[in-house]
């Protein structure tokens, strides 16, 4: 089942992610991801004291604010911040630093498709960047479901209007891929098969979910690599990563 | 009953209840190895659900829904539009979800709650994705005229499982919603067409002969789960969900395709077996929310 | 009488031009398709007016039937319910709770009333916007009831939501408010029943529906302590002779008695019902 995408890519092909981090002097750390024409700048501050009203006072508490590229936030911004929040918590090590907040805003340079998934990508690269403690890195990606049932990764915007539904899935980037392969293949379910986050639109059938969310997983691995890298992609910074 | 006896169930009562307050999880954790939850429920058993259909006089179709104690009311508005010019013949449905201060302690006037828009955005993107509505039944003059349903809904509860018991109003609503009957005036504006005016035999047409309901087709209906460990927590209460924080909201329609998985991040991964536990879990519920509809409907008609 | 049909005429007229000037000003895409002038047009007027029906068919002095529940909200500290006729109204109590940061130290309590509509509340479709002047109104009504006493520093919020409006709403939230206030176990002098009269020309209608309100000459309402025989709130608007209000008074405290009684056997009811 070959189909033809606009820019030449297979369908299981990702645009090719690229990254820059600590791109702002004033945050404690800072990253600006893209993924062809998709462009998200994360910003992070903090750990600062005190947390927000009705938080927990025994944990640090994280705030995301979403900045669009024009308008004012909706309703739509709204679900973003808290989808981005709770998936930013399960990944950080709250425990650490109780009673402080951690302020990630984003900022979305241009949106060409699979905007949420390049924003968690972006905030995670700026919280490793601010040197946050975090239990593992998160990689989040798109599948869109085509009419006629084959899946497309990391659609475009007008790709994404075409299709009937899609998928935005969120995976871990395991602390065991880093050891050899097969290692990490200890149950049935290795720790990166589990779904951190999933938000999806749209009708589809049962299978259909697990069919995106196999392709998900395999091409979640080349960005989990692509993350992995980047904190020595820049030398006079790996202390501030680490 | 002797007086040191009651006083003695008294104090063992006043304990439990410190420790719950102290110790929440671990408290929660002590009825899970029973398989068991703090209101006697087993794990996967969704809480007593009720649907009473037109409980707003004033709207065109309204319903009140409870899930335990969690409890909303929906109600839709008809008002005229014109329809745009990319779809002549489709209607419009618009959707919002309020919380007002009185359904939750934490909810105070002037700041709404920050559930509210997400659980909105939510069921809006449900509702139309899902394709139970024809939008195309809503038009009344191609290209001049088009129905614009308002739903609003509003808990007056909060008890856990908000976007549950929304979906579930919000599709009672619309099996309740009669489209009234209006006319054209001369000016080119929609009127409604009293019971008066009709037997008095007006000279315009009606537009609509008859007050009429939707089709419905494959009505969305959803359950939502806490995973914890390796338990999963059928229909949570607010209490549960403030202890156990990783939520999944699965929504499947009556011919049991998936419209919705949503989980927003919680410490808890969600493995492909715990996936198609939910899954299970969703289209067991599917079936007894179909029911309780059902239900509801027929005594409607039976009125 | 003759001034009665005159006043009937020039309503008409002005809802006329009302609506005229109202028309190219429409900047809302939607519109209802309800038609203003034949909803508000006083049905009671169709005949003579001296055997005209009330919409509901009750005699001029006869209150809607009243039905209270408590408990109607679990996460509330109290709550209730209240429905009159198609006037549907839900009352929660917080509290007494921690007072905002910003209130001075206080030693007494303090009460903290806000009253909303729902979207689907009135005929033509709202703004379920918060509804300030009852709001305060509410306030004043259920302030002078309550032992602040017994609360100091801290604060009891009563938050009203209108379901659905058929008249008199004002009054039923009063109403509704203070058995909310007994179910969560606030203490009160008495409980605050509160009714309210329309003057239609020189007739005297207790428990106005929409309909009677939107033609009304005048209006008064009395929130009062039944047993007590205390008036904590008395409104009056519009045009009224004396022997006119005073027979209103004494219509609305005799109603108000007959309501208290209702009040205080939906909470005997609720409280029979626990210990069972």
């Amino acid at each position: 089942m070959e189909i033809d995408r606009a820019d030449g890519r297979n369908p299981n092909q990702l645009r090719p992610p690229a990254c820059s981090l600590n791109v702002l002097h004033r945050a404690h750390g800072s990253a600006s991801w893209s993924q062809g024409d998709t462009k998200v700048l994360a910003a992070v501050y903090g750990p600062k004291a005190g947390t927000k009203k009705n938080e927990n006072p025994e944990k640090a508490c994280i705030e995301v604010i979403w900045k669009p590229k024009t308008g004012q936030i909706g309703k739509a911004e709204k679900e973003f911040e808290m989808i981005l929040k709770r998936t930013l918590q399960s990944i950080c090590i709250l425990t650490i630093n109780p009673n402080t907040t951690t302020s990630i805003i984003i900022q979305v340079v241009h949106d060409d498709g699979a905007l949420l998934p390049c924003a968690i990508n972006a905030a995670c690269a700026a919280l490793v960047d601010a040197g946050i403690p975090m239990k593992h890195l998160a990689v989040a990606i798109c599948c869109c479901l085509a009419e006629s049932g084959y899946v497309l990764l990391d659609p475009t915007k007008l790709e994404e209007q075409k299709m009937k539904a899609f998928a935005y899935l969120v995976f871990p980037n395991s602390i065991l891929s880093v050891l050899p392969e097969g290692s990490s293949l200890v149950q049935g379910e290795p720790m990166d098969h589990g779904i951190i986050t999933s938000v999806t639109h749209g009708a589809m059938s049962v299978d259909d979910y697990f069919h995106c969310l196999e392709r998900g997983r395999a091409a979640s691995a080349k960005l989990s690599d692509f993350l992995r890298s980047l904190p020595s992609q820049l030398p006079g910074d790996i202390s501030k990563a680490v | 009953m002797g007086l040191p006896n009651a006083s003695e169930d008294l104090s063992a009562e006043m304990e439990v209840d410190a420790f719950r307050r102290l110790f929440p999880l671990r408290y929660f954790e002590r009825h899970l190895s029973e398989s068991i939850r703090p209101d006697a429920r087993p794990l996967g058993r969704a809480r007593d659900t009720t649907i009473s259909l037109g409980a707003v006089a004033s709207a065109d179709g309204s319903a009140l829904a409870k899930i335990g104690s969690t409890t909303m009311l929906a109600a839709i508005k008809m008002e005229v539009m014109t329809p745009s010019l990319e779809s002549p013949d489709e209607g419009c449905v618009s959707i919002d979800f309020h919380m007002p201060p009185i359904c939750s302690p934490i909810v105070r006037p002037g700041r709404p709650a920050e559930a509210a828009p997400v659980v909105a955005k939510q069921l809006s993107d449900t509702i139309l994705s899902s394709g139970m509505i024809n939008l195309k039944e809503l038009s009344l003059v191609s290209g001049k005229a088009a129905w614009m349903a308002y739903l609003d809904i509003y808990c007056l509860d909060a008890d856990g499982a908000l976007f549950d018991a929304a979906l579930l109003s919000a599709v009672a609503a619309f099996s309740h919603l009669q489209i009234p009957v209006v006319s054209l005036d001369y000016d080119g504006k929609i009127v409604m067409v009293t019971e008066e005016q009709k037997e008095e035999n007006l000279e315009n047409q009606p537009v609509n002969k008859d007050k009429r309901k939707l089709t419905l087709s494959s009505i969305p209906f959803s359950l939502t789960c806490i995973l914890h460990k390796n338990y999963i927590l059928a229909d949570p209460t607010a209490e549960e969900e403030s202890i156990m924080e990783t939520l999944v909201t699965l929504v499947l329609d009556s011919s049991c395709q998936l419209v919705s998985l949503y989980k927003p991040g919680g410490p808890v991964l969600a493995y492909t077996s715990a996936v198609q536990d939910c899954i299970a879990l969703t289209r067991q519920r599917v079936k007894e929310l179909q029911d309780i509809l059902d239900e509801a409907i027929s005594g409607m008609e039976i009125d | 009488m003759a001034e009665l049909f005159l006043f009937e005429k020039q309503t008409q007229q002005n809802l006329k031009k009302d609506r005229m000037a109202a028309k190219p000003a429409t900047t809302s895409t939607t519109y209802s398709p309800i038609d203003p002038i034949h909803k508000t047009r006083p049905p009671i007027f169709s005949n003579s007016d001296v055997d005209w029906l009330r919409p509901d068919s009750r005699s001029f002095h006869q209150c809607r039937p009243a039905f209270f529940r408590t408990g109607a909200v679990n996460s509330a500290a109290g709550s209730a319910y209240a429905e009159f006729g198609n006037t549907k109204v839900i009352v929660s109590v917080f509290g007494p709770r921690e007072s905002k940061k910003a209130m001075m130290y206080s030693d007494i309590g303090r009460l903290n009333c806000n009253v909303s509509y729902t979207t689907f509340a009135t005929p033509v479709r709202g703004q379920g916007s918060d509804h300030k002047e009852f709001s305060s109104m509410l306030h004043k009504a259920l302030e002078g009831a309550i032992i602040l006493e017994t609360f100091p520093k801290t604060t009891v919020d009563v938050f009203a939501l209108v379901l659905e409006s058929g008249g008199s709403d004002l009054p039923v939230v009063i109403s509704c408010a203070s058995v909310a206030l007994a179910d969560a176990g606030i203490m009160m002098y008495d409980l605050v029943a509160s009714v309210s009269v329309s003057c239609l020309g020189k007739n005297l209608l207790i428990d106005p529906v929409s309909e009677e309100e939107s033609s009304q000459d005048g209006s008064l309402m009395i929130a009062c302590m039944p047993s007590r025989y205390e008036v904590t709130q008395l409104t009056v608007t519009g045009e009224w002779s004396t022997p006119n209000f005073n027979e209103a008074m004494q219509l609305c405290l005799d109603a108000s008695a007959k309501l208290g009684k209702i009040m205080r056997s939906c909470l005997k009811e609720a409280a029979s019902d626990v210990q069972e």
